[in-house]
C-alpha cells in the first residue's frame, strides 16, 4: 500500500514546477491574457523541451511513455500557474486520438510533431461529417486560430484536416477565461476527401474523453490550490482592527472550510488517474464524477478565496481573478458539473 | 500508486470470513437495518464485543497481559480486517469512549497496575467510561474548568459540576480533568483523575437531548472521595493528558466507516421510492457521492502517511470536520426521499429502519458540534495547518 505519488512523480511534479515559476510567471500569462490573439507562440516549443508535451506519446516517438497520473501531475502545475495552453485538448486529448488510430508513418509523424512541441493540433469531437462531405460549424474550439491540424472524429473514426485547407472559417470567441481561448470553426462543405482518414475506435475515444475531463479536473485543483495559497499568504500580512486579519475567525474559517474541501479532491484526483492507467471499468463513473467534483469544489474555492483580499480581491491588478477564471473555464469545457454527475449516475444506478 | 494490500494478507482474510460464517448467529449488523429493544441491543453488542475480543479483531493490539491479541500495530491488517466487516455489513464492535479514547491514553500515561485492573473489562464491554471534561461555564475554553479536588491525606475530596456527559448514568466509571493545584497557572492546575460512578456523592441527572434519547447528562460531585492514587500520569499533568485523549476523539468521531453503509441505504431508499429516475435527486446523490469518494481515499492518503511515519499536517485535521458534516447530509437525503414517512420516530409504526435515520440525522449534529465544535475544528485547520495566526487575546478590561 502506497497510495500517492511514487517518488519518480514527485519528481516531475518538482521539475514542472520549478519550470513553470521560472519561466511561465505571473507576469508572461498577464502578458498573453492582454494581447488580442491570446497566443503564445514559444510555449509549445518550451512544453516541448520540458517533455511535458509528451508525457502520454511512446518513447521511439519522441515521448516519455508514461500514464495519466504523470499527465494529471504536469495539468495540475499548469493550471496552478494559470499556463495559457489547452493542455487537455492538444497534448492529452489529440495525442490520445491519434494513439487509437491506425498505425502508420503519417499518425507518428503527427505524434512526434507534438512530442517535440512542432505541433498542434486540435481535436474536434463528433465532428460535422455527413455523406461525404465536412460541412457545418463547431464552437468553442480551443486553439482553432493557431492549429496546425484539426482532428475530427466522428463514430470513433478520425479524420486529419490540414488546418489551411480552403473552406475553413475561423472566428475567435471573447471568453472569460484569458489564458485559454476558443473558437467558432466553420467548415463549408469541403469534401471529406481533403482529410486524411486515420482509423480510429469508439473505445479508444472514450477513454480519451475520460483523460481529457481529468486532466481539466486537474488543472482545476491546481488553480484552486493557487487561489487558497496566495489569499492565506494574504491573510497572513494584511493587517485591519490593528490586527492581522487572518487572526479573525472570520478569514481564519473562511480558509479552513477551503482547505478541508480542495484537500481530499487531490486523493479522488489520484485514484482516479491510477483507474485509468490501469484500465479499470470504474473509470467510466469516475472520471465524470472526478470532474463534476473538483471543478465544482474548484469554484466555491475561488469565490470564497477571492473574498479574503476584501475589495483587492476585486481589481485586476490582484491575481485572484485569474485563478478564479481558470477555474470556471475548467469547470464548463468538456460537460459542466451537473450535466457530468448525471452522465455518472447512469453508469453508477443503472 | 501502489493500493494492493499484499497476498501476506490473504490469509487474515480467509480468516475473517470463516469467523463470519462461525459466528453468524450472533453477529450484529453495521449500518441503519440494527436496532430495537435497548436493552436487547446492548445485550447483543456486549455478546458481540467479547467475540471479537476473544478473535483478536478488537483490542487488536492491546497487549495480551491486558486482555487484548497483543498484535503488533499493522495499519495494512486493520484495512483488510475494516474491508471485511464493512463488505460483509458487520459490526466492528463497540467504539466509545472508554474503548476507543480511554484506553489508549491509559498505555501511554498509566502505571502497571492501573493498566492491569482497567483495560481488559473496558475493551470487553463489561465496563463503560463516561467523560468529564466540559463543564456549564467550560466548553471551547476548556481550561478555564473549576470542579476540583482538596488532598485530605491519601484521598481526593471532589467538588464541582460535569455538564455534557454521553452515558453517564450506563458508565461504571469516568476519567475526568479537575483542578487539583488551586495555585498553578490555569493548564498547569489540572488533574486527570479516574473515578468509579457509584461513589457516594456523584449526582446523575439525565439531560433531554433533541434525539429523544437521554444521552446527556449532568454529574453532580458533593465531596466524593477518591484515592490520590486515581490520577492518571502526574497531578498537574491532566492538560496533557487529556489532550492526548481528545486527539482520539477527533480520531473516533470522523471515522468513516459507517458512511457507505449510510450511503448504500440511502440508495435503497431512492430505488423503492422510484426517485433514483429524478434527476433532482440524482444529482443530490451524486454530489454526495463526490464527497464520499473523496474521503474514501483521502482515508488511504492518510493511512500512507502512518505505513510511512510520516505527518499528514493539514490532511488529518480535516477528516472530522469533514465526515460529521457529510454523515448529516447523508441522512437529510435518505429523510428527504422518505417524504412525510421521514416525521417519524423511533417505535412509530411505519417506521423505516427503526427510525435509525431520524436519529442518527440528528446524532450527527450532535457529533458536529461534540468532541470540539465544527468551529474549534476550523480554528485548529486554519493555525496548525494553515499557520494563521492565533486570535490576540482581549485586552483586559
Amino acid at each position: 500500500m502506497d497510495f500517492g505519488l511514487t517518488q519518480p512523480q514527485e519528481l516531475l511534479r518538482d521539475s514542472i514546477a520549478r519550470f513553470l515559476a521560472q519561466d511561465v510567471g505571473i507576469e508572461r500569462v498577464r502578458r498573453v491574457m492582454e494581447s488580442e490573439s491570446g497566443r503564445d507562440e514559444a510555449i509549445h516549443g518550451q512544453l516541448g523541451d520540458q517533455g511535458i508535451t509528451g508525457l502520454l506519446i511512446d518513447m521511439d516517438l519522441g515521448g516519455s511513455e508514461l500514464g495519466m497520473q504523470e499527465a494529471a501531475i504536469a495539468a495540475q502545475e499548469l493550471g496552478r500557474a494559470a499556463a495559457p495552453v489547452n493542455f487537455h485538448s492538444a497534448y492529452v486529448l489529440a495525442p490520445l486520438l491519434l494513439a487509437g488510430a491506425d498505425a502508420g508513418d503519417r499518425r507518428n509523424a503527427l505524434l512526434e510533431g507534438i512530442a517535440e512541441g512542432s505541433s498542434l493540433i486540435t481535436p474536434i469531437l463528433d465532428a460535422p461529417i455527413d455523406d461525404g462531405r465536412i460541412d457545418g460549424g463547431v464552437l468553442y474550439v480551443p486553439d482553432a486560430a493557431w492549429s496546425d491540424a484539426f482532428l475530427l472524429e466522428s463514430g470513433g473514426n478520425l479524420h486529419l484536416l490540414d488546418g489551411s485547407v480552403s473552406g475553413i472559417d475561423i472566428e475567435p470567441l471573447e471568453t472569460v477565461d484569458d489564458t485559454r481561448r476558443v473558437a467558432e470553426v466553420t467548415f463549408s462543405g469541403i469534401d471529406l476527401g481533403e482529410a486524411e482518414s486515420l482509423g480510429g475506435s469508439a473505445d479508444s475515444t472514450r477513454r480519451a474523453v475520460h483523460a481529457a475531463r481529468i486532466a481539466l479536473a486537474a488543472d482545476a485543483l491546481g488553480a484552486a490550490q493557487k487561489g487558497l495559497h496566495i489569499s492565506v499568504e494574504y491573510a497572513k500580512e494584511r493587517k485591519q482592527f490593528e490586527r492581522i486579519i487572518g487572526s479573525f475567525q472570520a478569514v481564519k474559517h473562511i480558509c479552513a472550510e477551503v482547505l478541508a474541501e480542495v484537500d481530499p479532491v487531490q486523493s479522488l484526483l489520484w485514484h482516479t488517474a491510477d483507474a485509468w492507467d490501469g484500465g479499470s471499468d470504474e473509470i467510466d463513473h469516475l472520471a465524470p464524477l472526478l470532474k463534476a467534483h473538483a471543478t465544482e469544489v474548484a469554484s466555491t474555492a475561488v469565490t470564497m478565496t477571492t473574498q479574503v483580499f476584501g475589495g483587492m480581491g476585486f481589481t485586476h491588478e490582484c491575481d485572484m481573478h485569474i485563478f478564479y477564471k481558470r477555474a470556471g473555464y475548467d469547470r464548463q469545457m468538456m460537460g459542466n458539473p451537473t450535466a457530468l454527475r448525471e452522465q455518472a449516475a447512469s453508469v453508477m444506478y443503472a | 500508486m501502489d493500493t494492493s494490500i499484499g497476498s501476506e494478507y490473504d490469509s487474515l482474510r480467509e480468516e475473517v470470513r470463516s469467523f463470519f460464517a462461525a459466528n453468524e448467529d450472533t453477529a450484529v449488523p453495521a449500518g441503519p437495518g440494527f436496532g430495537g429493544d435497548a436493552s436487547e441491543v446492548r445485550r447483543r453488542v456486549v455478546e458481540w464485543q467479547k467475540r471479537l475480543v476473544d478473535a483478536g479483531y478488537a483490542g487488536r493490539e492491546i497487549p495480551q497481559r491486558y486482555g487484548g491479541a497483543g498484535h503488533e500495530p499493522d495499519p495494512l491488517a486493520s484495512l483488510v480486517i475494516e474491508e471485511e466487516f464493512q463488505s460483509a455489513g458487520i459490526s466492528l464492535g463497540m467504539e466509545n469512549q472508554g474503548i476507543s479514547m480511554f484506553v489508549p491514553t491509559l498505555l501511554h500515561f498509566g502505571r502497571e497496575d492501573q493498566k492491569q485492573e482497567l483495560i481488559r473489562p473496558t475493551i470487553r464491554g463489561e465496563m463503560i467510561w463516561c467523560q468529564g471534561y466540559s463543564e456549564p461555564g467550560s466548553g471551547s475554553d476548556l481550561a478555564s474548568l473549576r470542579t476540583s479536588a482538596v488532598l485530605d491525606g491519601d484521598e481526593y475530596v471532589i467538588n464541582g459540576q460535569k455538564i455534557w456527559t454521553s452515558g453517564a448514568r450506563e458508565a461504571e466509571m469516568m476519567f475526568a480533568l479537575i483542578r487539583t493545584e488551586a495555585d498553578a497557572g490555569k493548564h498547569a492546575g489540572i488533574s486527570y483523575i479516574v473515578l468509579p460512578m457509584d461513589t457516594p456523592g456523584i449526582d446523575v441527572r439525565p439531560l433531554m437531548t433533541m434525539t429523544g434519547d437521554a444521552s446527556f447528562n449532568e454529574v453532580f460531585f458533593t465531596d466524593v472521595r477518591v484515592p490520590a492514587t486515581n490520577v492518571i500520569g502526574r497531578p498537574g499533568q491532566g492538560w496533557e493528558v487529556g489532550t492526548y485523549t481528545l486527539r482520539f476523539e477527533r480520531n473516533m468521531l470522523g471515522r468513516s466507516n459507517a458512511t457507505e453503509s449510510y450511503v448504500a441505504g440511502c440508495v435503497d431508499i431512492l430505488r423503492e421510492t422510484g426517485l433514483i429516475d429524478s434527476p433532482v435527486y440524482r444529482d443530490r446523490l451524486l454530489k454526495l457521492e463526490g464527497r464520499v469518494q473523496a474521503m474514501k481515499y483521502h482515508q488511504l492518503r492518510l493511512l500512507t502517511d502512518r505505513l510511512k511515519k510520516r505527518d499528514s499536517g493539514a490532511g488529518g485535521l480535516i477528516v472530522k470536520l469533514n465526515n460529521c458534516q457529510l454523515n448529516y447530509d447523508i441522512c437529510a437525503l435518505a429523510i428527504d426521499a422518505m417524504a412525510e414517512r421521514g416525521v417519524l420516530r423511533r417505535g412509530s409504526k411505519h417506521v423505516r429502519d427503526y427510525g435509525n435515520w431520524q436519529r442518527n440525522y440528528m446524532y450527527a449534529l450532535g457529533l458536529i458540534i461534540g468532541g470540539g465544535t465544527a468551529q474549534i475544528q476550523k480554528n485548529i485547520i486554519g493555525e496548525r495547518g494553515l499557520g494563521l495566526p492565533r486570535e490576540p487575546k482581549p485586552a483586559a478590561a
